[in-house]
């Protein structure tokens, strides 16, 4: 570690950095009793945007209706900002903050972003119809050993392998 | 112990300071993990890269270890203090498939995508604004799609909550078992990640195929689980392992403390409050409610339909009126409640349950209008919210303008 001052340092050990999220899933529970979860602020942002354009509109919708005048007071939001602190925290302290577009070599910039925001949106989308992401239902969930949560993380990786043959190149 | 949600305080500036804290070590975790690339994220789509496997195994079984165990020695019950979501398969399936499409097409999700943006990523960025017009999308489609949100209602139930499924009671098995099998399954996994690792990626991956390092870890995990299947050979939080309690009880006299113990643990003696409600709603003539708390707190609100026995007068109602039916106690939280059930359950009645989340959770669950809930509610529970608001507020209003009546 740290041999060179100026290369970012090589990622650790997967399996103690496993330990560490899954000791901090478990105070997650322990304290909040909820899990981790990350989906949801993002929602929450969305919601708030959505008021800020149309808000009796917002306020009348079926979904993000329910959640009120102040959809960014809520414990998921502070917790993704958390998650930012963070890795701004890990990342500037290995050295591992490097701006750009994160992409193979001969792959075209507006390819890469076009399949980021494309992604983003049906990430988004089946986040709310799954009431739960990566962290809340594939991570929380299975670790509460819920039946749905299990069949949500088969899911994912069944679809992630059914699509990643065709989006490829971006990381040629 | 209790939890913000089982206090009902996650809305409080405490919880938000926690989540800060709890969110800080999940964005270090990840990025330690080197989530923060959205590459070495979907590495794992073309077997050059399994970190993601790796990361989420190990997180998965270390949480689940430290669960069972302190839900098995009693420290934490997962029907109150945790909270947990219904199982929908169809809405769960289509999710995840579509879910996984944006992660393999991306190479990102809400979370990493955070630490990814905090490493300078502009896709990091350009994706976690798709994931708030997603969200707006499906808030605008909501109308359209609600029966697919609500699709496939598992038919198990636990904790008296209809659609709320476990693993391993789809699989028939005990909890602590369904770990050590999750467990054994997930080393498979790590051996089988490092080895197609070393195949497609030698320079960079299969660092860990056969090393001591991974050898003594998968030793590990696996010892733990099954010292956990020793330490609780029976799942405390089924109803069907509280019966085998009571049968063993009424066997064998010196498991007969044990098995009080676990009963008192089990969920045999809590009432939820949504239960309650129906069961109140449907005049059940079997339950006799008590509230036990003193007769100016009864006088103020109470449950319709409930008697005011303050806790000292509970030992000379029961010894009166107590001995068939169902008793049901309740206070405002579950101390007292749960004190008066102990004395009572060691006094010979069986009979006796407690409100779980006493008189604040049934306010909370059952009472609580729709629009102020931070949850969305399916049609089918805002009816039932409806009914029983009209039911137990309603007549407690019109209660309250009699007595207005008789002093003005």
């Amino acid at each position: 570690m740290g041999s060179n001052k100026l290369t970012p340092e090589p990622y650790g050990n997967p399996y103690l950095a496993g330990v560490l999220l899954g000791l901090t899933l478990l105070a997650a529970f322990l304290v909040l009793g909820t899990g981790l979860g990350a989906s949801g602020a993002m929602a929450r942002l969305g919601a708030f945007l959505e008021g800020t354009v149309a808000r009796t509109h917002t306020l009348s919708s079926a979904y993000f209706g329910k959640w009120g005048e102040d959809p960014l007071s809520y414990y998921l939001v502070s917790m993704l900002t958390g998650v930012f602190l963070g890795g701004l925290f890990s990342s500037a302290l290995s050295r591992r903050i490097l701006f750009g577009i994160e992409k193979g070599k001969t792959a075209s910039g507006g390819l890469r972003l076009s399949l980021a925001l494309s992604g983003g949106i049906l990430s988004g989308f089946a986040a709310r119809l799954a009431q739960g992401c990566t962290s809340g239902q594939a991570l929380s969930g299975s670790a509460l050993m819920l039946t749905g949560s299990l069949v949500f993380m088969a899911c994912l990786f069944a679809g992630g392998y059914m699509v990643a043959y065709f989006v490829r190149r971006q990381w040629d | 112990m209790k939890t913000f949600y089982g206090l009902n305080a996650l809305n409080s500036g405490e919880a938000f300071f926690a989540s800060l804290v709890i969110g800080f070590f999940f964005g270090l975790a990840l990025e330690r993990a080197g989530f923060g690339s959205s590459r070495r994220i979907s590495g794992i789509f073309y077997f050059t890269d399994m970190a993601v496997l790796k990361v989420m195994f190990t997180a998965l079984i270390v949480a689940m270890l430290g669960l069972v165990f302190f839900s098995s020695v009693g420290l934490l019950n997962i029907s109150t203090q945790i909270h947990t979501v219904k199982t929908y398969y169809g809405a769960f399936a289509v999710g995840g498939l579509i879910f996984g499409f944006g992660f393999a097409i991306s190479g990102w999700c809400p979370g990493t995508a955070m630490v990814g943006l905090a490493s300078g990523k502009l896709d990091a960025l350009v994706f976690l604004i798709g994931a708030v017009i997603g969200s707006i999308l499906f808030n605008e489609l909501f109308p359209v799609i609600e029966p697919l949100y609500t699709w496939g209602r598992s038919a198990q139930a636990n904790f008296n909550e209809p659609g709320l499924a476990f693993i391993y009671q789809t699989l028939g098995m005990t909890k602590n078992c369904f770990l050590l099998l999750f467990t054994a399954m997930a080393v498979l996994f790590f051996w089988g990640a490092e080895y197609v690792e070393r195949m497609n990626n030698p320079e960079q991956g299969g660092a860990y195929f056969n090393s001591p390092f991974l050898k003594a870890f998968c030793l590990l995990l696996i010892v733990t689980a099954a010292a956990l299947l020793l330490l609780s050979p029976q799942n405390l939080d089924t109803r069907a392992s509280a019966d085998i309690a009571m049968r063993q009880s009424e066997e064998s006299g010196p498991s007969t403390v044990r098995a009080f113990m676990k009963d008192v643990s089990s969920s045999q003696d809590y009432m939820e409050p949504e239960e309650l409600a129906d069961r109140l709603l449907k005049q059940d003539a079997t339950l006799t409610v008590l509230d036990v708390r003193p007769e100016s707190e009864y006088r103020d609100f109470h449950i319709r339909g409930a008697l005011n026995v303050p806790l000292h007068e509970v030992a000379a109602f029961m010894a009166k009126n107590g001995e068939s039916g169902i008793i049901v106690l309740y206070a405002n939280g579950m101390i007292d409640p749960a004190q008066a059930r102990d004395e009572l359950s060691r006094m010979g009645f069986k009979n006796v349950t407690i409100l779980t989340d006493g008189l604040t959770g049934f306010l909370e669950r059952c009472l609580k209008p729709v629009s102020l809930r931070s949850e969305p509610v399916s049609t089918e529970t805002a009816n039932r919210i409806r009914s029983w608001r009209e039911y137990f507020v309603l007549s407690a209003l019109d209660q309250r303008f009699q007595q207005r009546g008789h002093h003005y």
